[in-house]
């Protein structure tokens, strides 16, 4: 049978067809078109994404380490200036020590040897007063022609040699 | 302009009619989900030119559905997707001139309306339970419940004859155009061809025309030269019968009438859908938890 629906009607089948057509158009496309593309754009961008955020913690995690570097080197730094410093010091301390130890130690060495060049001196003057002593006397007894009297003139020497050692 | 023709009636259930549009609805249907198996097939993170273009038009799709219904109702797209290129399909199977276009019979537009009421009311159903649906007629105040019932009501009826109209008549005017140019071209060939000596000038100044337009490479006199050439050339042979007035003239009317009248409706269709379903679906931290 052939023959033509009226222009504006709705047909039941026709419309129970278009249904079917619809849900069917709708499901393929949605299991074969819609969810694979949908998921490969959402899967792209989550790994753009994961990548942004990937290069953005290394470059932080980068930051982060120079500046940790920075701050070892710095206390590095200080650290051996500080202890440069001390070294410094100590050498200065220890010369000045030693200056000071070898000053007086010299002081204690030329006091000594003044000290014996005094005491030297002053047995140098007793034993030239003694022979000077006996050579007057010697002198005297030859002038005299007489023993003289040691124990009697022995004052008398005495206070000549005094004389003649103050004058010397 | 008559209606879908119908080709047969299965003899069961009081006889099933399968009109011009069960046919064409049918092939639209192949042809989506061939087109979608092959489109969707084999994606690549790399994507290839073929691909970058089908993500393009299935991202724009996702976009345009979160601008008008919000991103929670994302999970409509394909819904949306679908019946866009179905009736987008539909209108534009109709310019194959074997097979008749869908969305110019009221069955399958009305079954896409109905299907968006249903739909819409689904979702009101869900969001606020049955009774509290009910309950939403009588919004803001009960004097309101007989005009949202007939918005309710109308609110198909008027997509599905939109659509409906839109298409059949771009029809009714092609017709309409064919039938007047085939008229006008009897009587063209009428007139000419009464006279002899009229057809041969006719003949011969068509293609003093034409040669003047290839030479100096002019469309227009080319067209007006084969037009009067073609004239002049049935009017001696005697083929006054011949319509030859309709090669072209309908393609451009065509052109206005299916490709971009049967696009902005299948979009408006589609829009008016999201914007209904979106109202019925609103956002989650606004639905009333009952």
């Amino acid at each position: 049978m052939s023959g033509f629906e009226s222009f504006v009607g709705v047909n039941p089948w026709t419309a129970l067809f278009t249904f079917c057509n619809a849900i069917i158009t709708f499901l393929v496309l949605k299991k074969f078109l819609f969810k694979p593309v949908k998921q490969m754009i959402d899967d792209r961008q989550a790994e753009i994404d994961a990548m942004y955020a990937d290069a953005e913690a290394a470059r932080r995690q980068a930051r982060e380490l120079e500046q940790q570097y920075q701050e070892r080197l710095e206390g590095v730094k200080r650290e051996s200036d500080a202890m440069l410093r001390q070294a410094n010091a100590r050498a200065q301390a220890r010369e000045a020590e030693l200056l000071a130890e070898a000053r007086q130690q010299a002081a204690a060495l030329r006091q000594r040897a003044e000290a014996q060049i005094a005491q030297e001196k002053k047995k140098a003057a007793n034993e030239l007063k003694a022979e000077i002593g006996g050579i007057a006397m010697q002198i005297a007894s030859r002038v005299v022609e007489r023993e003289v009297s040691e124990q009697d003139h022995r004052a008398l020497i005495d206070a000549f040699i005094a004389h003649v050692g103050d004058a010397s | 302009m008559n209606g879908p023709k119908i080709y047969f009636t299965i003899p069961i259930l009081g006889g099933i009619p399968i009109t011009q549009t069960t046919v064409s609805s049918f092939v639209v249907m192949v042809l989506l989900c061939v087109a979608g198996i092959l489109l969707g097939r084999n994606l690549q993170k790399r994507p290839s030119r073929r691909q970058a273009l089908v993500e393009k038009g299935i991202a724009m799709l996702y976009d345009m559905v979160r601008d008008t219904m919000g991103e929670h109702n994302l999970y409509w797209t394909p819904y949306i997707g679908a019946l866009f290129l179905s009736s987008l399909g539909g209108t534009l199977i109709g310019m194959t001139g074997i097979l008749r276009s869908t969305t110019a019979d009221l069955s399958t537009t009305a079954t896409w309306a109905v299907m968006t009421s249903l739909l819409c009311w689904g979702c009101g159903i869900r969001a606020n339970g049955f009774t509290g649906w009910l309950k939403g007629f009588a919004d803001p105040v009960p004097v309101m419940l007989p005009m949202n019932i007939i918005s309710e009501i109308s609110q198909p009826i008027s997509m599905a004859f939109r659509h409906f109209g839109n298409i059949s008549g771009g029809g009714v005017l092609t017709s309409l155009l064919y039938s007047a140019l085939a008229t006008l071209s009897a009587m063209v060939l009428g007139a000419v061809g009464s006279n002899p000596v009229a057809a041969a000038g006719f003949l011969a100044a068509g293609l003093a025309l034409l040669g003047w337009g290839f030479a100096a490479k002019k469309l227009g006199r080319k067209i007006v030269g084969a037009l009067f050439a073609v004239t002049g050339a049935l009017a001696l042979t005697g083929l006054s019968g011949v319509p030859y007035l309709e090669v072209g003239i309908p393609g451009i009317l065509s052109l206005y009438f299916d490709v971009f009248s049967g696009g902005v409706q299948a979009l408006v269709f589609s829009l008016l859908t999201m914007v209904y379903i979106g109202n019925c679906c609103p956002p989650p931290e606004e639905a009333p938890q009952s």
